[in-house]
């Protein structure tokens, strides 16, 4: 099925991405992250030492500040915080830095669609190039159903505007190892199948969303392997004192 | 809590020892002279009234937005100007979310009064309706990193966010021309702001011996230093605004001298600025000549109450 989107991309067309890293002097991480013309910056502080209140001393504990673009901070801004502590708090190895807390700061620089997924995507980065032990990425994608029916990935604002339902999906990124394969599995599945963070908008039905999975899983896989070209890059060209 | 305080960052007495003893022999730990700005530079956003300076380490970010409103009863024919600092505490550690601590509001105050006191934002070309309608200009200042020098930094992204951002026009209309109609930017171009001037601030460190004095500290230097000083002058040679809060007295030559070098770097930003919003603007105009309208206009019709 032919479908005409504003920008001319095709229905499983990613806008372009760009990402780098370091970029911010004082913090421990920093990572900007801009798919189109949506961009996020995220800069992390951490391990610092103790936990908040009512978290696990047992556990590294993680907190996340959302700076929306302009404005005060309302009940989005902390649905977002706490969808990301969540996401994050899965990928993180909590154990290896127990009773310290690791601060994630994003700051929405523009804002024209799949918002949170370019966050996650940002968070992420930050977490790597601040060396915070994880267990894998966390690779987002957005993924619309419109009212005709026809699925699209990442839309820009006005798409969002005018879609039925949309689907935010974080997958692990996909694994390359030495290992045999079957040693990966999970339950006789790869490990990127996994769904860490699903948050939906809007009414879809059973089927629409098992074609949105199956679509974001495939987006994710070229997501990941820009993320992994960008991460190797970096790693070889910066060298880091201290 | 306990744990935010083990987060505030010191610096050794070797390290402030160190900068003291080589300020005696005019060297800065970054190389410069002790008259010497860091570089500056200018990036813009994709939308109009965004800005990113970066000064050295340090790094802001500047957004402009325009919403009508009603006038304060007193200036009724006056538009409102209202600034926003964000201490986001991705530039340092020791700055927490929340309320805006006394840098946060100091700095505020301090951009605040070069813009609006000194006239440079003409806030009387803001109203619309005279008791009814005005704009209100928002700018939010968030600090991205801090490398020391924040007011500087800050308010030259003020400033270049001003410079770029771009209102609706609007008209009145209706039956009794007390309706005002705000056109999308798809039928009329949307205009600039007028402003006069650009206050450019230029801040300075004090260190106790010897009354050594230098512009454009680091935050290693901010540790350090005894007293500061914010002069904000714009290219004309007025003086806009000083402050001097606390720290340790200066001769009154010094601050002459202070003043004598503001002035000068003053012309050398303010050119800087020009030139960045000049080019932007132009790439501007070229993007909406090749620009499609695809949609329809919509009349937004605000009524009076």
């Amino acid at each position: 099925m032919e479908v005409d989107r504003e920008d001319g991309r095709s229905q499983n067309q990613l806008r372009p991405l760009a990402c780098s890293r370091n970029i911010l002097h004082r913090a421990h991480g920093s990572a900007s992250w801009s798919q189109g013309d949506t961009k996020v910056l995220a800069a992390v502080y951490g391990p610092k030492a103790g936990t908040k209140k009512n978290e696990n001393p047992e556990k590294a504990c993680i907190e996340v500040i959302w700076k929306p673009k302009t404005g005060q901070i309302g009940k989005p801004e902390k649905e977002y915080e706490m969808i990301l502590k969540r996401t994050l708090e899965s990928i993180c190895i909590l154990t290896v830095n127990p009773n310290t807390t690791t601060s994630i700061i994003v700051q929405v620089v523009n804002d024209d669609g799949a918002l949170l997924p370019s966050a996650i995507n940002a968070a992420c980065m930050a977490l790597v190039d601040a060396g915070i032990p994880m267990k894998h990425l966390a690779v987002a994608i957005c993924c619309c159903l419109a009212k005709s029916g026809y699925v699209i990935l990442d839309p820009t604002k006005l798409e969002e505007q005018k879609m039925k339902a949309f689907a935010y999906l974080v997958f692990p990124n996909s694994v390359r190892s030495v290992l045999p394969e079957g040693s990966l599995r999970v339950e006789g599945e790869p490990i990127e199948n996994g769904i860490i963070t699903s948050v939906t908008h809007g009414i879809m039905s059973v089927a629409d969303y098992f074609y949105c999975l199956e679509r974001g899983r495939a987006a994710s896989v070229k997501l990941s392997d820009f993320l992994r070209r960008n991460l190797q890059q970096q790693s070889t060209d910066s060298s880091k004192a201290g | 809590m306990e744990g935010r305080l083990a987060n505030s960052w010191r610096l050794t007495v070797n390290d402030k020892n160190f900068i003291k003893t080589a300020l005696l022999s005019e060297i800065r730990i970054d190389g410069r002279k002790p008259f010497e700005y860091r570089k500056i530079s200018i990036k813009f956003g994709r939308e109009d009234g965004s800005s990113e300076v970066q000064l050295g380490q340090t790094r802001v970010m500047g957004m402009v937005t325009a919403q009508l409103v009603q006038p304060y009863r007193d200036r009724p024919k006056e538009g409102i100007l209202s600034i926003f600092t964000e201490f986001s505490p991705m530039a340092d550690p020791s700055f927490e979310p929340g309320r805006p601590g006394e840098l946060a509001v100091e700095l505020g105050r301090i951009i605040d009064r070069g813009l609006r006191e000194s006239r440079a934002v003409d806030t009387e070309s803001l109203c619309i309706l005279a008791s009814k309608f005005v704009w209100a200009i928002r700018i939010d200042l968030h600090i991205l990193d801090n490398g020391g020098n924040l007011v500087d930094a800050a308010n030259i992204a003020a400033l270049a966010a001003l410079l770029t951002f771009r209102r609706p026009e609007c008209s009145l209309g209706g039956e009794d021309g007390q309706e005002v109609i705000v056109h999308p930017p798809e039928i009329r171009e949307p205009l600039p702001l007028t402003v006069h001037h650009l206050p450019i601030a230029i801040s300075f460190g004090f260190f106790s011996n010897e009354s050594i004095l230098v512009i454009d500290p680091t935050h290693n230097e901010e540790a350090v230093m005894g007293g500061r000083m914010t002069t904000t002058v714009n290219a004309n040679g007025d003086i806009c605004a000083i402050q001097k809060s606390g720290g340790e007295g200066v001769p009154q030559r010094v601050i002459m001298q202070c003043l004598q070098l503001a002035t000068s770097k003053a012309a050398s930003i303010t050119k800087q600025i020009k030139d960045a919003v000049e080019v932007v603007n132009t790439e501007r105009a070229l993007r909406k000549v090749k620009r499609h309208p695809t949609s329809t206009g919509v009349d937004v019709r605000e009524k009076q109450n």
